[in-house]
């Protein structure tokens, strides 16, 4: 099975309200068509590691860090942040993967189809059916030409997944997805997306506080564990396998 | 490509889809750049005009000889040629450059100063013909008011001289080309031409005047001897060097050299004012457009790190406030535009009457506005720039966060 990620010995670290905070990732391997949870409580880093996995967050320290997001196409990430190319970085970003963010990130001066295409036009991707058939899937096609202010949280979530799979990209991150839902709707909309993911062959990676739905979707999760340390100045969160 | 023409679309929807906010800035820069438009206006119109006048006023630049001296042709052609003389004209004896005049028109005879005038004579500057000849005159607006005519009328001119102890009498039928503006002197002047001033003197010297077929002794071959000229400087800043220079050569001279140094410095230190309060302004202009886009910019940052996340890289990330920057340069300086031509209007419409002006109290070129329109747009854009740098160079993690 092709690894996606790999990981070894990444760190981040922050300042939030004068203490310290580490994020620490001895080793993680995510392979392809995985689909992987990050469990914890809020503060612990979930968010963090999936910026530094979308490539928008450069680690402080990293030993290795790579991606494989389809066979015959590997990236060292761990060069590309050293030498600071970002444009590589976008261009990876771009193609490869789909991020959807807890509140849904639409921009709220384009309509939902607009907010659908803009990735696949920023690829120059044909304009074929795929817009109308993944709204359809996921039950936003009568919400298309509207603006994302008028759809209820729960559209506006759909909206969300739908542009961050539009391109078909490999690897999909959902930062807490279904957070501001209620608990019904939350559950179909993850039901819907896991059955596209998995209909896709697309790796999933996300954060949940959720740890019944997690275990209902069959999701690997990572071990999360805490620490504080150097005298309570720097609170740890460390993520393994 | 793609990115840019996205980036072009995306920015323009974003501002519409703000209008209200838009709005609000385009408010901002016009309400700081209109009353610099309006002031600028002023000190085109009002300030520099009347300042004009008063530098430009011949009477200011006249360079007057006091007596009588020597003058010859070569010496007035010399003076002639500076580049500081604006014009400069032969005087004769004052007795002998008077003439009688009388119209059908009027019962009167009325005895009148003679000056010769040429091309580019500075106080019949709105003349558009000048005498030629010996039957042709401009004539003041006092002499013209005595003897009752107007231009394209003929008068009859006369002169008359003891000659062999006989009185004599010559008479010249004269055709009024022009009549001088009112402001132009308050005295009875006729302007002719340098040949009819040097006629009468011979004339009035008892010589005879061949072109005229008046009698008299023939002309002494000698060169012509002038004991006075009209001087008048390019501009008053020319005024001081000419006479020190005429005074070199012998001539005894009178300037309005007192009058000349309150206009100079009622012009400088009005220049200067002028230059600090709009230097200030424009300070003031710069600072207040570059804050508020710097403040639109960071507003922008959440949605600026959306765009990042999707893809579009650091650069044409920048674009994207730059550009609605352009915008709001573009539709404040049009919204400015507008107010300054009403302000202007109101301006000129009541308060330029009261004052007596005859031209514009409140006026811009077109290449003011254009200097406006590049101004608002270098300051603008460059304050985006900076604040979208700053927004492209954070991690688009920081501010997905916000969203």
């Amino acid at each position: 099975m092709t690894i996606v990620y790999r990981l070894k010995n990444v760190v981040k670290e922050r300042l939030i309200d004068g203490v310290g905070f580490r994020l620490v990732v001895p080793d993680i391997q995510i392979s392809a068509k995985e689909n992987i949870a990050l469990i914890g409580h809020s503060g612990c880093g979930k968010s963090t590691l999936l910026d530094i996995l979308a490539l928008i967050s450069k680690p402080d320290a990293l030993d290795q860090m790579s991606l494989h997001p389809v066979d015959g196409d590997s990236h060292d990430i761990a060069k590309l942040w050293e030498h600071d190319k970002q444009s590589p970085l976008s261009q990876i970003r771009k193609q490869h993967i789909g991020y959807v963010l807890q509140s849904g990130g639409l921009l709220p001066y384009l309509t939902v189809r607009e907010n659908i295409e803009l990735p696949r036009k920023l690829l120059n991707l044909p304009d074929d059916d795929s817009i109308k058939s993944i709204s359809r899937v996921l039950g936003i096609d009568r919400q298309l030409d509207k603006l994302p202010g008028l759809l209820s949280a729960g559209e506006r979530q759909r909206a969300s997944f739908a542009r961050a799979l539009s391109h078909r990209p490999s690897i999909l991150i959902a930062d807490e997805p279904t957070a501001a839902l209620d608990p019904i709707t939350a559950q179909k909309i993850m039901a819907v997306v896991m059955e596209v993911i998995r209909g896709l062959n697309i790796t999933l990676i996300t954060a949940s506080h959720d740890w019944a739905g997690v275990y209902k979707m069959e999701l690997r999760t990572l071990k999360q564990e805490s620490e504080v340390i150097d005298d309570g100045k720097v609170y740890q969160s460390r993520f393994s396998d | 490509m793609a990115q840019i023409s996205s980036i072009v679309r995306l920015s323009f929807r974003d501002y519409s889809h703000e209008w209200r906010m838009s709005g609000c800035f385009i408010l901002a820069l016009s309400s700081v750049l209109a009353p610099m438009m309006i002031l600028f206006g002023l000190k085109f119109g009002i300030v520099s005009t009347m300042l004009d006048q008063l530098i430009e006023n011949p009477t200011n630049r006249e360079i007057k000889p006091v007596g009588s001296g020597r003058y010859n042709d070569a010496w007035i052609d010399r003076f002639r040629e500076r580049a500081d003389v604006e014009f400069i004209i032969p005087k004769t004896r004052a007795l002998a450059a008077t003439i009688q005049l009388k119209s059908n028109t009027a019962n009167r005879i009325l005895s009148t100063e003679l000056l010769a005038t040429a091309v580019g004579d500075p106080l019949l500057s709105r003349s558009t013909r000048f005498p030629k000849g010996y039957n042709e005159v401009i004539l003041s607006q006092s002499a013209a008011k005595k003897i009752n005519v107007n231009p394209g009328d003929e008068i009859d001119a006369s002169l008359a001289r003891q000659f062999q102890g006989k009185r004599e009498r010559v008479h010249l039928p004269i055709n009024v080309i022009d009549i001088a503006d009112v402001s132009v002197t308050s005295r009875n002047v006729a302007f002719v031409s340098l040949d009819l001033l040097i006629a009468s003197e011979l004339f009035k010297d008892g010589r005879a005047v061949k072109d005229l077929s008046w009698g008299g002794d023939s002309e002494a071959s000698t060169e012509r001897i002038y004991p006075s000229f009209r001087l008048y400087a390019r501009s008053i800043y020319d005024v001081e060097k000419l006479v020190n220079d005429l005074e070199k050569e012998g001539a005894k001279i009178k300037a309005n050299v007192a009058e000349i140094a309150t206009v100079q410095s009622i012009d400088q230190n009005l220049t200067v004012i002028f230059w600090i309060i709009a230097c200030v302004g424009a300070i003031g202009f710069s600072f207040s457009l570059g804050a508020s886009l710097w403040a639109n910019v960071d507003r922008k940052r959440k949605e600026l790190s959306v765009l990042r996340l999707i893809g579009f890289k650091s650069g044409r990330i920048v674009m994207f406030p730059v550009l609605q920057s352009f915008y709001t340069a573009i539709l404040g300086w049009l919204l400015a535009v507008l107010v300054y031509l009403g302000f202007e209007h109101l301006i000129n419409y009541f308060l330029a009457p009261r004052l007596n002006l005859d031209r514009a109290l409140c006026f811009l070129l077109t290449e003011h506005f254009l200097w406006a329109l590049g101004v608002t747009v270098v300051v603008a854009i460059s304050a985006a720039i900076l604040g979208g740098a700053r927004a492209a160079g954070i991690e688009p993690s920081e501010g997905l966060r916000e969203i």
